[in-house]
């Protein structure tokens, strides 16, 4: 029964136009990213080999398609949530909204199950957003730039990776950024149950991720004993298979928090829902 | 008595001058050597497995083709990311081709390894010219340069140390290392988008370190087959 409904809480979130705004947005801005590249990406380079030029030679193909995917994957899991949370943040306040979650709610299913149903269609819509950028940045990427080694990008250094060690990285990376981003979706969907319309719990999670992203990027003391609880801390975890060696113990505790967020937050959401008045 | 010691002066300082001018030329002559020995390869392909060990860079070795032709083109051709020094193969050939834009000066010997060297030291007759100061250890005997040591106003300075094998006849090394000076690297976090990467925080004493060296180990050597120029445009 619950795949059933699924099914149809996924019909219901490929209907909405909003559900194209993401998958529009990612081939808009890899687009240009790859463009902007393709014409001046050298620069980019330079700007950051640049310490090491007065001496040192860089050789071979660094510009190439798993640069551009790394750089690609780097820049949009910051902004991927936001347009993640424009559907699931929706899922249902949305329908409180329309007055359709009455209806919803006399189906002969627990609304455990209707609830789960939502998370589990809005964890496929997140993996069919993931896997555009994916094929918008590895593909398309390797199409236009060719393929290489890969020049893995650090605040503190540089990490080259070899070409036929890299897949594998970035398949694992892939599956930390979807779990970060199906953390996402669960926070908007559990804001969602407490809200009566989808602008709230939107905004709301748009706000939380800018502001744990701030205390996270402001090098203040302060805030270093508050960084390993943000779940944007640990949005970040798939950087972690690109390193050498492998921090197998950071990237297994970004996991497990990640994984204690989503049964947590869905706790919450199941909680709050069983609970709910329907008014609408 | 005065008179005396003027001439003693005299003589000492034309002795002094006659050995300077001397050493010169005895400094030319063992750099003409190596030169003649370099020239008899005019050009040649190397296999290299370059092995780097830079502060502030994590790369495996990997493998490359070298192609270089007199006097100062030079190649690398390599499927994968290498990092190489600047004054590669080609700066201690480009300096010893004109002989009249540098004076030399037999400065010491030195004992590398099981060998013999004479430091040559090198510095430039022109204000304008790249190079700052270069010291040559030289085996006189072999005519091949053991070790080099290059500041130039556009590289830095580079130590190389060279290590010879079956092209020794080329005055071609079958081992190189240089090291180089590595400028603190740091590109802001909003660049890498290495937002959550504390690590750089900690005080790590390597990272302090600015010395890097790059390892190239040279095989298959194909001497004077013949390169085409069309080879070395980018």
């Amino acid at each position: 029964m619950i795949w059933k409904s699924t099914y149809n809480e996924f019909i219901k979130i490929a209907a909405k136009p909003r559900s194209y705004i993401g998958i529009g947005a990612i081939t808009l801005i890899v687009g240009i990213i790859l463009m902007a590249m393709k014409l001046d990406g050298m620069m980019y380079i330079s700007f950051i080999t640049g310490p090491f030029e007065q001496s040192l030679s860089f050789e071979g193909n660094i510009l190439n398609g798993n640069l551009m995917a790394f750089i690609v994957l780097q820049m949009l899991i910051i902004h991927v949530p936001l347009l993640i949370a424009f559907v699931t943040g929706d899922l249902i306040s949305g329908e409180g909204a329309m007055g359709t979650i009455r209806l919803l709610l006399t189906k002969p299913v627990s609304r455990t199950s209707i609830l789960l149903s939502k998370h589990l269609a809005g964890s496929a819509y997140t993996f069919i957003v993931l896997l555009w950028m994916a094929f918008m940045a590895i593909v398309i990427g390797k199409m236009l730039f060719g393929t290489g080694d890969l020049m893995v990008l650090k605040s503190d250094g540089l990490v080259i990776l070899q070409e036929q060690d890299v897949a594998w990285r970035f398949f694992y990376g892939f599956l930390v950024a979807y779990l970060a981003l199906v953390m996402i979706a669960t926070l908007a969907l559990t804001l969602s149950c407490f809200s009566e319309n989808s602008i709230g719990p939107i905004v709301s999670t748009m706000g939380i991720i800018i502001l744990f992203t701030i205390i996270g990027t402001l090098d203040v003391p302060v805030f270093d004993s508050i960084r390993p609880f943000l779940f944007t801390t640990h949005m970040a975890a798939w950087r972690s298979f690109f390193e050498d060696p492998l921090p197998k113990a950071d990237i297994w505790n970004s996991i497990i928090i990640l994984v204690i967020h989503i049964v947590g937050l869905l706790g919450i959401a199941i909680y709050k829902f069983n609970k709910k008045d329907i008014l609408s | 008595m005065r008179n005396v010691i003027r001439t003693l002066a005299f003589i000492g300082l034309l002795s002094l001058s006659n050995n300077l001018l001397s050493q010169t030329k005895n400094a030319k002559q063992v750099l003409n050597g190596v030169y003649a020995k370099m020239m008899t390869a005019k050009d040649y392909t190397v296999m290299a497995n370059i092995k780097v060990d830079l502060p502030f860079v994590k790369m495996f070795p990997v493998n490359a083709k070298i192609y270089f032709k007199q006097k100062d083109k030079f190649k690398v051709e390599s499927k994968s990311i290498a990092i190489i020094p600047r004054q590669g193969f080609d700066q201690l050939t480009r300096m010893l081709t004109d002989t009249t834009s540098f004076d030399a000066l037999i400065s010491g010997n030195e004992k590398i390894g099981a060998n013999s060297a004479i430091i040559i030291n090198v510095i430039p007759s022109s204000d304008t010219s790249d190079l700052i100061l270069g010291k040559l250890w030289i085996d006189n005997k072999r005519n091949i340069v053991l070790k080099s040591q290059l500041t130039t106003k556009s590289n830095g300075t580079i130590l190389t140390e060279y290590n010879y094998g079956k092209q020794e006849i080329y005055g071609l090394p079958d081992y190189v290392t240089f090291t180089v000076d590595v400028k603190k690297f740091k590109i802001p976090k909003s660049v890498a988008a290495d937002i959550n990467n504390s690590k750089s925080k900690t005080v790590d004493k390597t990272k302090n370190d600015k010395k890097g060296k790059i390892y190239l180990s040279l095989s298959d050597y194909q001497i004077n087959k013949g390169i085409a120029d069309a080879t070395f445009k980018k």
